[in-house]
């Protein structure tokens, strides 16, 4: 007996489990199946979400995939879609939660420091595709009077982040990027934590180890703090030529001046 | 601006009646620095909608070359509308490169809130043709301009489908005044699955519509009993029926912008050339032939 025709909104819901789920209860009575089942027809549709959504985690997280492997990658990444499939049309977007995934995920279990391997390749994509801004001229700065200054609150470039992690993820990273085996086994997984500065330049982006201090000072200005409030985070820093680098790199776009330098 | 510039800015942003390729990343350092002859280019619009060298080297591109911005998740058939926020960051790509053209897909993809990272079937219904020309017309206000839809590769029908898809198509340029981009490997994929007659299909589509032909690649795929299902896998050179039905098609529509798409395993630009100079040839005898019923 023929099926009583759902609406289009019913059909899309059945072919979205279909393909994430991989339950075709609502769909294939649909189908036509003259020659090919349902089922047949609907693995073309399958094998093209699950590829195009796995090559788009893989560009992602490339040190990821090259540390557990094509076959585990995928058998992680199959699991991780069908939990999160993605919500935009943006694949530049899709795959930030694949840090916290793996650090539940038992077969990754043993590899304690791939969750904060993601964690930093995530922020390294995110550098990667953010929004372009012209860098604040450092001579609107340098017109300001000392006490002005003190009150300048920066709005920092959309490309920048900062990350602390409990294992050495950078060295990891690039380690495996660059597929030196010997720097990668003279890694010591558990050697403390890092914090960690991830911002595009001209020439790529980078990732650059900082100081707890700096890191503290830094994360401050980042989050809108004025100059003068930001400062006090770490006194004693070598705080000017903190400044100076981040404004040579570009990393703030813009300034304001608050009432108070606290 | 002079007269002169002005009519090489013009060269520079309408698409001619030419063969183009489509771009991808790994072309782009060539083509900056060896400015192939290709007559203009097309990218995916998915592929250029955050900041970054991505988009810088497409505005470099664009400086040389006209660009088509094709879009493969608007979501043209979703019944729960279009993704506003996607929708504003496809308009920003738009604003940016000044494309000659904008083209996305007769299908949906996203469904239940999530990208389905496909171009998915329709059924060919009264109600899914009402939704596709409402975001037809919705995506034409946003952009302040005409689209051209393309027709899809498709593994599947729906059995409550009631209109051919040629006469959906048709409906939907009719309704929308949107124009159409014929996708003729799609329509010789889709016709062999099927069993359509892919001629036919072509006969249906209003000419005057067609803006811009797309030729690719497709790949057969093996099931078992000897049965088979095209697939449009952008994988390989363009089969020899599918330049037959090319041939047709420009026979029918006259000259029109061409487009060579290759998305998988991307060849070296100079085997995409090779497949537009193919194309060219072709475009060229369509010329000749319109220029003689011209002249008669």
């Amino acid at each position: 007996m023929e099926p009583a025709a759902p609406s289009l909104l019913e059909l899309q819901r059945a072919l979205r489990a279909s393909l994430v789920s991989h339950d075709d209860r609502g769909i294939s009575a649909h189908i036509v199946d003259v020659g090919i089942s349902p089922a047949e027809r609907l693995d073309v549709y399958r094998s093209t979400f699950a590829s195009v959504l796995t090559t788009a985690l893989r560009l992602s997280y490339p040190a990821v995939h090259r540390l557990v492997g094509a076959e585990f990658f995928e058998g992680a990444t199959r699991v991780f879609i069908e939990v999160h499939p993605p919500r935009s049309a943006c694949l530049d977007d899709y795959g930030e939660g694949l840090a916290d995934f793996l650090s539940a995920f038992e077969p990754a279990a043993s590899l304690a420091y791939l969750p904060d391997v993601a964690r930093l390749e995530w922020a390294v994509n995110r550098a990667l595709h953010a929004s372009d801004a012209e860098p604040l001229d450092p001579r609107r700065l340098a017109a300001l009077a000392d006490a002005e200054r003190a009150r300048v609150s920066f709005v920092p470039h959309p490309s920048v982040g900062l990350l602390r992690v409990d294992h050495p993820a950078d060295l990891i990273r690039r380690a495996v990027l660059e597929e030196d085996d010997d720097a990668l086994s003279a890694i010591d997984p558990g050697a403390g934590p890092a914090r960690l500065l991830v911002q595009r330049l001209a020439t790529g982006v980078e990732v650059r180890r900082m100081s707890e201090s700096a890191w503290r000072i830094t994360a401050a200005l980042f989050a809108g703090w004025p100059l003068a409030a930001a400062l006090d985070e770490a006194p004693g820093t070598e705080a000017s030529a903190l400044l100076a680098d981040h404004l040579a790199a570009g990393a703030f776009i813009d300034f304001c001046l608050n009432e108070t330098s606290d | 601006m002079n007269s002169r510039a002005a009519a090489l800015r013009k060269a520079r942003d309408s698409i001619p009646a030419e063969a183009g390729v489509g771009l991808r990343f790994r072309h782009h350092r060539e083509v900056l620095e060896s400015h192939p002859a290709a007559a203009w280019f097309e990218v995916h619009t998915e592929n250029y909608l955050g900041g970054g060298s991505a988009p810088a080297c497409l505005d470099a591109i664009r400086r040389d070359y006209p660009v088509s911005l094709h879009g493969t998740g608007l979501s043209l058939g979703s019944a729960e509308g279009s993704d506003p926020a996607h929708l504003a960051r496809v308009r920003e790509v738009v604003e940016r490169v000044e494309p000659g053209l904008v083209s996305e897909h007769l299908s949906f993809s996203v469904a239940g809130g999530n990208y389905l990272a496909d171009l998915l079937p329709l059924p060919m219904t009264e109600e899914a043709l009402g939704i596709v020309c409402r975001n037809v017309a919705l995506l034409q206000d946003h952009l302040k301009r005409r689209i051209l839809v393309e027709n899809p590769s498709t593994y599947l029908r729906f059995r409550h489908s009631t209109i051919p898809e040629w006469e959906f198509l048709a409906q939907v340029t009719k309704r929308t005044g949107c124009g159409i981009l014929c996708d003729v490997n799609n329509i010789y994929v889709s016709a062999c699955n099927h069993g359509w007659n892919a001629s036919e299909y072509l006969a249906a589509l209003p000419p005057e519509a067609v803006g811009e032909i797309h030729l690719a690649g497709h790949v057969v795929k093996r099931l078992d009993g000897g049965r088979v299902l095209r697939v449009d896998d952008h994988g390989s050179r363009v089969a020899p029926e599918v330049w037959a039905l090319y041939a047709g098609a420009l026979a029918r529509f006259g000259p029109v912008p061409t487009l060579i798409e290759w998305d998988t395993d991307v060849p070296p630009m100079a085997m995409l050339l090779e497949e537009a100079a193919h194309a060219s040839v072709l475009i060229e005898e369509a010329k000749n032939g319109t220029r003689r019923a011209l002249a008669a």
